[in-house]
């Protein structure tokens, strides 16, 4: 079976020669090329090289498309902060004042970190999309005003100020189909979207039914291609009921922290479920301490064929051990066929 | 409002949650400066607002509300406060600390500082809020000149929590260590709290709301906070 078709058999519930599995190694291509972080998050064919030997190393089941939700922001202005192990960030918002933020429109694709997100795609589709799913990351539409303007500034707005709430929506709906188009046209498989303002952690009740929920419908529902829900940091196992029915959304990345059987019952069966590694703690996880993690997880999966063993919260760390990956990929091939 | 006996206070007290849960800023506002007008700033600290921030605060870490509820029980707070000051009523301000707070060095994200601030001040702390990307020898400048013995210092990304070891080896380099502790806080120590102690850290707190508990025990030079 080709990677593609062993994602193909979990979204649709079916027998596998083996369970899918993928970690998220966006920024690990950087330390497998020996290629500087700010060369390979701003060269396309750099990201490309890096994600190669991701496949020589791991063989995942879907590869990434870059991992820097920031650039998304950083189009609009703002300070960026690079370091050496790190994907960049932002370092200022580009908006103290709300009033100044206007909708780039065409302009988003002109700019060069989003050029290079969609040309990263491009290239990565080119190569390995006939066979494996190429996913890209994207920055959720409730979310990049907390981008734009801080936490603070959007939550303030989110709260007390619905007409400038509204406009914001606004801009990131077109900023998210905008993005998504291009990201699709250049070959993307399917997207997957960290939220975290539609979580009751963060947002009130409120908030959640009347603004966040009608917005993430339209968009995932405008979207060219199928949406995987992602966690975004905070346990989503209690809030599924309240994401189950977002259009054009296949499948839900589950924060380490979550129950996958508990999912698996809000969601009933054939729904698709991802997870739940954590992938920042991998790099404190000696090589035989992730198998049994890994082996774990695929235990309590091994009845649920719409199951696929992925790593979530942020990227693997650039420091982690290449031999505790591999130590995943063999609690991966040692679990057998999914029958 | 007249306020009777043990069972009103009981229910304002169960309104005013309502009120913060809901997000209903003016109307628990309106209620607290009622409250006030009739008994007193100091009451109304006293008697409402704190032990419903200490239930909100219980909630918060416990994850049963958002983080959105918290910063309205926040901005609460900050209204009843400015109003306490501007009306030059009985509420004892300041009669604790002063502490000094700030936003580590390349960290811009304020939002959880500002809340410390809020409570700390709600709890009766003098607060020096420096802002944004402070360099080390800046808290401990600050710290010296107001003779704050507590710094806290707050980071929301791990590559900015790595920053806080220098305010550390600032505070050991001048033989500070001991004299004047270091809280540090942010989202990502939510998430590894093992990087308290590992940039340097004396404590830390689950939420905003629990820092004026992780101060006065730092304050004291008593057991370290929450989460180390």
């Amino acid at each position: 079976m080709t990677s593609l078709e062993r994602v193909l058999c979990a979204l649709r519930g079916e027998p596998a020669d083996r369970r899918a599995f993928t970690l998220t190694l966006s920024l690990y291509g950087a330390r497998l090329t020996g290629c500087p972080v700010r060369e390979y998050f701003t060269v396309p064919r750099r990201y490309l090289e890096g994600q190669r030997e991701v496949v020589d190393l791991l063989d995942p089941d879907i590869l990434f498309t870059p991992f820097v939700l920031p650039f998304e922001a950083l189009a609009y202005g703002g300070e960026e902060v690079w370091l050496d192990r790190f994907a960049p960030n932002v370092r200022k918002p580009p908006f103290r004042d709300p009033d100044l933020a206007e909708p780039l429109g065409e302009g988003l694709l002109l700019d060069p970190g989003v050029g290079y997100l969609v040309e990263a795609t491009r290239l990565l589709a080119g190569e390995f999309g006939a066979d494996r799913p190429v996913c890209a990351v994207v920055t959720a539409p409730v979310d990049l005003p907390a981008m734009l303007l801080g936490i603070e500034t959007w939550l303030e707005i989110l709260l007390f100020d619905p007409e400038r709430a509204a406009a914001f929506m606004h801009l990131s709906e077109d900023h998210f189909l905008r993005l998504t188009a291009a990201l699709f046209d250049a070959g993307a498989t399917f997207l997957a979207c960290p939220v975290m303002f539609a979580n009751l952690r963060l947002v009130t009740p409120g908030l959640l039914e009347k603004t966040i929920l009608p917005t993430l419908a339209r968009c995932f529902g405008l979207s060219r291609g199928p949406v995987v829900f992602h966690h975004g940091g905070n346990r989503i196992e209690d809030h599924l009921r309240h994401y189950a029915e977002l259009p054009n959304v296949p499948g839900f990345v589950m924060d380490p922290r979550d129950s996958l059987s508990r999912a698996r019952e809000i969601l009933g069966p054939g729904r698709l479920i991802l997870g739940n590694l954590s992938g920042p703690a991998l790099v404190r996880a000696a090589p035989e301490e992730a198998r049994v993690l890994a082996s774990d997880i695929l235990a309590d999966r091994a009845g649920d064929r719409a199951f696929i063993l992925a790593s979530g919260h942020a990227d693997v760390p650039f420091d982690t051990n290449p031999d505790t990956l591999l130590a995943v990929r063999r609690a991966v091939l040692d679990a057998g066929a999914v029958t | 409002m007249t306020v009777g006996n043990t069972t009103d206070i009981e229910k304002l007290k169960e309104t005013l949650f309502s009120l913060m849960l809901d997000a209903e800023r003016e109307g628990a506002v309106a209620m607290l400066l009622g409250f006030a007008h009739e008994r007193g700033f100091q009451a109304a600290v006293n008697d409402l607002l704190e032990p419903v921030l200490q239930r909100v605060g219980e909630d918060w870490s416990r994850e049963r509300i958002s983080l959105a509820q918290g910063y309205v029980a926040g901005k609460i707070a900050e209204d009843v406060l400015l109003a306490a000051v501007s009306s030059h009523g009985d509420l004892r301000l300041d009669v604790k600390g002063p502490v000094v707070l700030g936003n580590v060095e390349d960290d811009y994200h304020s939002l959880g500082r500002k809340m410390v601030a809020v409570f700390l001040r709600a709890a009766g702390w003098k607060v020096v809020d420096l802002g944004n990307d402070v360099s080390p020898a800046a808290f401990v400048d600050a710290a010296l000149e107001h003779g704050a013995r507590v710094i806290g210092v707050s980071a929301m990304m791990l590559t900015t929590a790595e920053n806080i070891r220098a305010v550390r080896a600032e505070l050991d380099a001048r033989g500070l260590s001991g004299r004047i502790r270091l809280a540090v806080g942010g989202a990502v120590f939510k998430l590894r709290p093992e990087l308290v102690r590992e940039v340097g850290g004396d404590g830390t707190a689950a939420s905003a709301i629990q820092a004026p508990a992780l101060f006065d025990r730092l304050w004291a030079g008593g057991p370290e906070g929450e989460g180390t």
